[in-house]
């Protein structure tokens, strides 16, 4: 649960920072998904985006979590099984 | 306060025995107790004031539409009589500045007040808390009623606190979403039960978060979560107010009968009641000094000075102090000459600087905005009488809220005209798109480019005139 939420909670504040930046300077009216115009209305294009953001932060997170663990942890896995 | 201090309870948070299997770290639940004093009220006052504000201000009408909306869908934030565009993405960017300047200010100063007094996290928390109390009782009886057995009134009790929370929670979404889509429309939306699927959804997620935050996190989102609460000690010196407790004078702590003097005792001034780790919203002892848990509530304040009256000791035994005011016994007067130091000077000058920038950028915001780009699908050409003929686009933007007749003019060479309309006109915070044919005789100037200028200029007010730069290419 621990981890879960330090993947999480901090991949979302980015998201939201990234949502905000990324909008602010593209109309998503002028976004082709696939060399097709977006077809969504605004609202869910926000949405989806911003679920889009909060994925790629997460992989990021969860990416850097991974690589956290130290070589005890590594080779001897029995030992860590809490937390 | 209703329950009575009596030392026999110390130290507060051993009675609460509940332990959550939480979501960071072990975490024993806080039973916050209740408090009331001057600080409390301050608190009381801002939460009015902020929530207020957040529930209120989406329904004021303003022109005819909502006085404040973040228009997603329209790509237009409306704050009363302003229209911003995402080409004011510069106000916004100083806005943030100024935000966080004022942050630093304040808490350079008197620490956390942000986080004692007016963060969402604190005012929904108290809110959230108050609603508990009312229903379930105080501390003690709530402690009482988490422990006992399941029971129909236990059922009962809790239930209604979940539905009274969730109703809030349900509210505050509808409302927050009501900033980005308009809120007259969203009740209708609701009386027909028609929302649109995002809307929703985003009402309900941000109720859920609500009630998570406030219901169920509480001080964990401040200890674990929350970025501000990490790094705010490096605005922090030793002249800055801070809750304190004055280990001098109420060291050694102890019980002893009212009346006792507490000198002939040995004894200091604390009571060790373990009320101020009660109240305490994190759940800390306040007596172990500054901790980057204390989100600078003051809770402990007022419920130390009402223990102090109660003892006929002086009050401020916790009291907002500084560090070296501690050490050095300073008084008031001391304090606030401190206040003036580079570290505030510094943080003071540049939040006032770029408030400046902001007001006067405010002040004179054109209402017109123009871009002009070539045509790129032809240089140049030939049209009739020997003329040479440019095309441009042209993006007209009318910032204000009423239609407006523009004209158009060219400087730069002499005997340059237009080709269809001289004037044109623009809707109400809207953008167009227009195209224009400026002509000149073939051979007036050399052959290659030169630099015009188009002057769009508003027929009602004099003042709102742009000149922009372009370039008419004469072919050889």
């Amino acid at each position: 649960m621990k981890k879960l939420i330090e993947v999480l909670w901090p991949s979302f504040l980015v998201a939201g920072v990234a949502e905000m930046l990324f909008f602010t300077v593209i109309d998503p009216q002028e976004l082709y998904f696939f060399g097709e115009p977006v077809q969504v209305s605004e609202i869910a294009t926000y949405s989806i985006g911003f679920f889009a953001f909060w994925l790629i932060c997460a992989a990021s997170s969860l990416t850097t979590l991974f690589f956290q663990r130290g070589s005890e942890e590594i080779n001897h896995p029995e030992r860590f099984h809490e937390s | 306060m209703s329950e009575q201090a009596t030392s026999s309870e110390a130290p507060g948070r051993a009675a609460a025995s509940a332990q959550e299997e939480s979501l960071y770290a072990v975490r024993q639940k806080v039973y916050v107790r209740a408090v009331s004093g001057m600080f409390a009220k301050w608190r009381w006052a801002l939460v009015w004031f902020t929530q207020l504000l957040f529930y209120g201000l989406c329904w004021i009408p303003w022109n005819g539409r909502q006085a404040v909306l973040f228009h997603l869908v329209e790509r237009k934030f409306y704050i009363f009589g302003w229209v911003f565009w995402p080409q004011d993405v510069f106000f916004l960017a100083i806005l943030l500045i100024i935000s966080a300047y004022g942050l630093f200010f304040f808490t350079a100063i008197a620490g956390r007040l942000w986080c004692g007094y007016a963060c969402p996290q604190t005012v929904y928390t108290e809110i959230f808390m108050w609603i508990e109390q009312k229903i379930e009782g105080d501390r003690n009886k709530r402690m009482k009623l988490d422990k006992s057995d399941m029971s129909g009134r236990k059922v009962r009790v809790k239930g209604l606190k979940y539905a009274a929370w969730i109703a809030l929670s349900l509210w505050t979404g509808f409302t927050f979403v009501g900033y980005f889509t308009p809120i007259r429309e969203l009740v209708g939306s609701a009386l027909t039960l028609t929302f649109g699927p995002w809307e929703l959804f985003w009402i309900l997620f941000y109720s859920s978060f609500t009630y998570l935050m406030a219901g169920v996190m509480r001080e964990q989102v401040c200890k674990y979560m929350c970025p501000y609460a990490r790094f705010q000690g490096v605005m922090f010196d030793p002249d800055t107010l801070v809750i304190t407790y004055d280990e001098e004078r109420g060291e050694p702590r102890g019980a002893r009968k009212k009346g006792a003097d507490p000198r002939a005792l040995g004894k200091g001034d604390c009571v060790d009641c373990g009320i101020c780790v009660q109240v305490c919203p994190t759940g800390i002892d306040i007596r172990d000094g500054l901790q980057y848990e204390c989100i600078g509530c003051a809770a402990c304040i007022d419920a130390c000075d009402q223990v102090m009256e109660k003892m006929s000791y002086p009050k401020g035994l916790i009291r907002y102090s500084t560090e070296n005011a501690v050490r050095k016994h300073w008084g008031m007067k001391e304090i606030i000459a401190h206040v003036m130091r580079p570290r505030t000077l510094i943080y003071g000058a540049i939040l006032g600087v770029v408030t400046l920038a902001f007001v006067w950028g405010l002040a004179t915001r054109s209402p017109l905005r123009v871009d002009i780009i070539r045509d790129r699908a032809s240089l140049a050409r030939e049209v009739a009488d020997g003329y040479i003929e440019n095309a441009y686009r042209l993006q007209v933007m009318n910032m204000t809220e009423l239609p407006r007749r523009f004209a158009l003019t060219l400087e730069g060479i002499v005997g340059l005209r237009m080709a269809g309309p001289e004037t044109i006109e623009i809707g109400p915070a809207t953008t167009e798109a227009v195209t224009i044919q400026v002509q000149i005789p073939y051979g007036t100037v050399e052959p290659g480019s030169h630099g015009i200028y188009l002057v769009v200029q508003a027929l009602d007010d004099a003042e709102v005139r742009v000149r922009e730069h372009t370039t008419f290419i004469m072919p050889r």
